[in-house]
């Protein structure tokens, strides 16, 4: 807890005694009278809060943009959505929130009156506001509906000739403010809502808010279930990486891979309807466990279809590493340093793939991970190449990883039973979701109704160094980036 | 019915090309959208392509809850679109609002802002049911489609 303007001397501090030192998340809390800002700062592996507040008549404090740059969107974020100024902030626009949204209302303050919003109408889309041309550089409108991207978003490129200049993205077309949902909702109801932040990487969202309200509930979840947990969370991963790759074979003209990786990632989604009765969605995980058991019939038919995806991971890796379209088009495109990935505080596959040995699975360990041996995939290439690589690599690992985890299986029960009323306090859970480090803060007021639950995401730390990967590359080239990143806009926007 | 007509009839129900579009939802709609392209469903047996361009679509196929920015977006889509064309809304957040019915930034069902001929629920529904929903709607349309057609001979 230190006094406002005193948070950037901490950070000073820290910038000057550890190596790797990035914004983890800045959590905004309505407190009554004041807000609360807490600062989660990561060094080396460890996890830091820094904990100031600012009156809520005056909200201001100085920006922490100059001292680390990946603070940027976050601070827009709070800015956006609890009306704190920051001081120095370089653009500090709205960012998530609609066009016409009205000034001045703030959705995540307590006293916000979000009632006069939902009954106001829709203004039409504006649609030349942002296309201003000079002499030499024009302005491209991307988006929101794009043959390239599946999901609505806006980018604004300024192009010379073939060069981009300059990217600006419009975000929060995928904004439904689950944050302030959550808050009116029990915690029971809660798991089915931050399952559905995305669809995709949903055992991991479901998790994250799962270990935060366990800590505050001090329950300790059965070793079995923490087994089971650690097997879906992996499937989770397969499926995403393979997703992924398969998408980006789409986006770079090399539409065979994605057919091919496609039908092989179909296998894990039969593996995960029948250990779970769905195929995307899975509602697996539950306050306190799992809420299904694994049968016999199942392990076996896991072990027969990985031992069989390992072989088709094998050919993949062929393709990707020989393979000459598929090299022109990622090799030396879109390099990210590794300073830079530091101070852009990007996580997960990208960090990795930059030389940052980062993943929260050996850092804090959460579910089954203290127990089960893996690697850490790091590469020092620093390229999209390295960036599909490192999940492809990843593939393999989370096959050994599942291999073991159904080995070792212990026996006993797959779940506890929870009250429903969480004691008052504040708990942080992080997870290691396919796109890197998630991020819940969640904090009760003795109720069964959270007072504030906090998502940062790993795609909206990452979002951030795509403006800078794309500043003077090829037009061409930005698909590839843009994919290489492995965005997810209803992570992103929430 | 004319010979115009029953080519007409014919190919609605044999190459309907469909525009995806995403108005806020969580992506589990979307990639089992995108599944039904991959070697296991294979839509494009039905004769069923993915398009990008609303100008060439004739079915639009929505997914998620539509967020307050997505509305206006999806109405000009919609609009561009040309005649005949009809709407199949993807999951329960595009049916209703699914799980995010109250938050303040949706508009809970792509039905209040454009006509929906077919609905498909499910969080996420099925690949099997959007084919599905898909094919039914076809058949159905096949019978509407002269009524809505501009005749040829007539001068604009």
């Amino acid at each position: 807890m230190v006094n406002p303007g005193l948070h950037r001397e901490v950070i000073k501090i820290l910038l000057g005694s550890f190596k790797n030192v990035s914004l983890s998340a800045i959590v905004g809390l309505d407190l009554g009278d004041e807000i609360e800002l807490i600062y989660s700062i990561r060094a080396d592996g460890a996890l830091l809060h820094i904990e100031t507040s600012v009156p809520k008549s005056n909200p201001k404090i100085e920006s922490i943009c100059d001292l680390i740059p990946g603070a940027d969107f976050h601070e827009r974020e709070v800015f956006d959505l609890l009306g704190v100024d920051f001081l120095g902030h370089p653009s500090l626009k709205r960012l998530i929130l609609p066009e016409d949204w009205p000034e001045k209302l703030f959705p995540l303050r307590k006293d916000a009156d979000l009632t006069s919003v939902k009954n106001m109408p829709v203004s039409p889309a504006s649609l030349n506001n942002e296309i201003k041309t000079n002499e030499r550089s024009i302005k491209i409108l991307l988006g929101p509906q794009h043959p390239a991207m599946i999901e609505p978003e806006r980018f604004v490129l300024t192009v010379d000739g073939e060069t981009v200049v300059d990217v600006k993205p419009r975000i929060g077309y995928v904004h439904r403010g689950i944050e302030k949902a959550a808050e009116g909702r029990t915690y029971l109801q809660n798991i089915y809502l931050v399952e559905r932040v995305c669809g995709i990487c949903n055992a991991c969202h479901t998790t994250c808010f799962c270990q935060a309200v366990e800590a505050l509930l001090g329950v300790s979840v059965p070793k079995k279930a923490l087994y089971l947990r650690t097997i879906i969370l992996e499937l989770n991963r397969i499926h995403s990486h393979m997703l992924l790759l398969g998408h980006a074979g789409l986006l770079i003209g090399y539409e065979t891979l994605f057919h091919y990786l496609w039908r092989d990632r179909e296998s894990i989604m039969e593996l995960m309807e029948i250990l779970t009765g769905n195929r995307v969605i899975t509602s697996f995980i539950t306050i306190g466990g799992v809420r299904r058991d694994i049968k016999e019939d199942v392990i076996r038919e896991m072990k027969n279809k990985l031992r069989s995806l390992t072989e088709r991971v094998a050919f993949y890796r062929a393709i990707l590493e020989d393979d000459p379209t598929f090299k022109a088009r990622t090799r030396n495109i879109g390099f990210l340093g590794r300073e830079e990935a530091v101070r852009f505080c990007v996580v997960g596959p990208v960090a990795r793939a930059s030389g940052v040995k980062m993943d929260v699975r050996k850092d804090e360990p959460y579910a089954a991970y203290d127990e089960i041996p893996f690697k850490v995939i790091v590469r020092s290439e620093g390229d999209s190449w390295a960036r599909f690589m490192v999940r492809l690599d990843e593939v393999d690992e989370s096959i050994n990883i599942i291999s073991y985890a159904l080995d070792n299986l212990p026996s006993g029960a797959y779940r506890v039973r929870v009250p429903r009323i969480v004691p008052a306090g504040e708990a942080i859970s992080r997870v290691e979701a396919p796109r890197g480090e998630l991020f819940y803060y969640v904090k009760s007021n003795g109720s069964s109704y959270p007072e504030r639950v906090k998502i940062r995401t790993p795609t909206f730390a990452n979002i951030l160094s795509f403006i800078h990967l794309t500043r003077g590359c090829n037009i061409a080239d930005i698909p590839v980036i843009f994919s290489s990143l492995d965005p997810c806009f209803s992570c992103t926007d929430r | 019915m004319t010979l115009i007509d029953g080519i007409l009839r014919w190919a609605i129900k044999r190459s309907p090309w469909v525009l995806h579009f995403n108005s806020g939802a969580c992506n589990a709609c979307d990639i089992e959208v995108v599944a039904l392209l991959t070697p296991k469903y294979d839509f494009e047996r039905f004769g069923i392509i993915l398009k990008p361009s609303p100008r060439h679509a004739d079915v639009l196929l929505v997914t998620g809850a539509v967020t307050r920015q997505c509305a206006s977006r999806l109405k000009l889509i919609y609009e561009q679109m040309p005649n005949p064309k009809s709407v199949i809304a993807v999951g329960a957040c595009a049916c209703s609002g699914g799980v995010f019915r109250g938050c303040y930034n949706v508009l809970e069902g792509i039905d209040r802002i454009i006509p929906v001929d077919m609905y498909v629920p499910g969080c996420p529904p099925k690949p099997e049911a959007i084919i599905d929903g898909i094919l039914k709607l076809l058949s159905l349309k096949q019978t509407e489609v002269s009524d809505k057609r501009t005749p040829l001979n007539k001068k604009p």
